[in-house]
């Protein structure tokens, strides 16, 4: 990898945190300070506002991850390669807290930790395939071999994404709340959490991305000594 | 197009010959699938399950297992003598490569249900409902798309440290839809009605040339230096 200067990348992840922090307070007080409380479910209705922004930003994350490994399989570039290992690995971690706070806010509405309804199952079926991933990396070498195995199954994992939403769709469905239509203050509130949780998930890649060249840029310089 | 198909039966031709010959493979897989239904039959009440009528689940389960025990091993004999790169090395299409393992794969899988059905009648009482011919197609359809993601998977984790080890881990989360309509038709099946107008058998169906194609085209990615 030619040692271009990772300054731009540095500037671009401080301007994502720069952003991030704020929105992340003002949405916090956003859902427990303007947003009304609930009638039913009360305030634990609130972890919606968490909960679905990070399974937004994860499909966001885990579309790119295909998007980047498909890229790296056509022209094997590492930038592409540590794109995809970036973006599938925050992806990853989004999936994870959609699965700890729907069972959160599954608990106290429903009294069960877990239901097997579409979206959660659906959630629980992409955290299994992409924690292969992180796994099948964690367990190998960065080396361009290692890459193109985890870019495979990147691209098979994502056009699998369709399929499992129709299977899961069809297997059976128990309670979940449709899609209710959200009053004005509780829709603004969402906006703001999801353009929050997203800053929050852009921060955290370009973060990653840069961890991922500064390894890189080690191994290419370990090789050449 | 007849040099592709050629190729691909003299590869198909080979490692049947070579599975016969050396028989570890096949009788190990066998072998593990009755033990594995022998230990199911131990690990359900009879008085709390019937058995004959959900015992379909069960038996992909088996097939799950058992099928990967032989499809993970499908290029390691290759790498164990050092052929794998005079494979690649042939001036062949490595989708000719890919359809002769692919063959080898499906013919092991589709045995292994006859057998397991078979046994699973003599011990437990699973009846195919009067429909052995509907029971057929489902095998045929779950087994197209389990052998292609399988046997790009063996390929896979052939170089990779540990693979064997990892291979269930990365296959199994993809394959979750495909077990889901396996399991759904099985039991449409042995409740007397028939599969063809299921919407499972089309996302099987769906699921089958979607993962055909895309292993065929990634397995030169796959197999790469």
């Amino acid at each position: 990898m030619t040692e271009t200067s990772l300054k731009p990348l540095a500037w671009a992840e401080r301007a994502a945190w720069t952003a991030a922090v704020p929105a992340n307070a003002g949405a916090l007080w956003m859902v427990f300070g303007y947003a009304p409380v609930e009638q039913v479910m009360g305030e634990a209705q609130k972890i919606f506002y968490y909960h679905v922004p990070s399974a937004v930003t994860a499909y966001c994350l885990v579309f790119l991850a295909f998007l980047f490994s498909a890229l790296f399989l056509w022209r094997e570039r590492a930038i592409w390669d540590v794109l995809a290992h970036a973006s599938a690995e925050v992806g990853w971690v989004f999936l994870t807290v959609v699965l700890l706070t729907g069972p959160i806010w599954g608990r106290s509405a429903w009294g069960r930790w877990w239901v097997w309804e579409p979206r959660l199952t659906t959630a629980l079926i992409l955290w299994l395939m992409y924690t292969a991933y992180v796994l099948l990396r964690l367990f190998t070498r960065r080396d361009a071999r290692s890459a193109r195995v985890a870019a495979v199954l990147a691209v098979v994992a994502f056009f699998n994404v369709p399929l499992v939403h129709k299977a899961v769709e069809w297997w059976g469905s128990v309670v979940h709340p449709e899609k209710v239509s959200l009053e004005p203050p509780m829709r603004l509130t969402f906006l703001a959490s999801l353009a929050a949780v997203l800053l929050l998930g852009t921060a955290f890649t370009l973060a990653r991305v840069r961890v991922g060249l500064l390894e890189e840029r080690r191994l290419a310089r370990m090789e050449e000594s | 197009m007849s040099g592709f198909l050629r190729v691909a039966w003299e590869v198909f031709r080979k490692d049947f010959r070579e599975e016969l010959r050396r028989k570890e493979n096949i009788a190990s897989s066998f072998f593990f699938a009755f033990l594995s239904l022998v230990l199911f039959s131990f690990s359900l009440d009879p008085s709390l399950v019937d058995l004959p009528r959900t015992g379909g689940g069960l038996l992909w389960l088996i097939v799950l297992f058992a099928g990967s025990l032989f499809m993970g091993n499908i290029f390691r004999k290759e790498t164990e003598n050092g052929t794998l790169q005079g494979l690649l090395l042939c001036p062949v299409d490595r989708g000719a490569i890919f359809l002769g393992k692919y063959l080898v794969n499906l013919l092991f899988l589709l045995l292994l249900e006859i057998l397991l059905w078979l046994f699973a009648y003599l011990l437990l009482d699973i009846r195919p409902g009067g429909r052995l011919l509907d029971l057929a197609v489902v095998w045929v359809a779950v087994s197209v798309g389990y052998a292609a993601l399988g046997t790009l998977f063996a390929a896979l984790i052939v170089q990779v440290r540990g693979g064997q080890v990892i291979y269930p881990i990365l296959l199994f989360p993809v394959l979750i839809p495909l077990f889901m309509a396996a399991v759904s038709l099985t039991r449409r099946v042995v409740s007397g009605h028939g599969v063809w107008d299921s919407p499972w058998l089309r996302l099987t169906v769906l699921f089958d040339i979607l993962f055909f194609t895309a292993s065929l085209v990634l397995f030169d990615f796959a197999v790469e230096e």
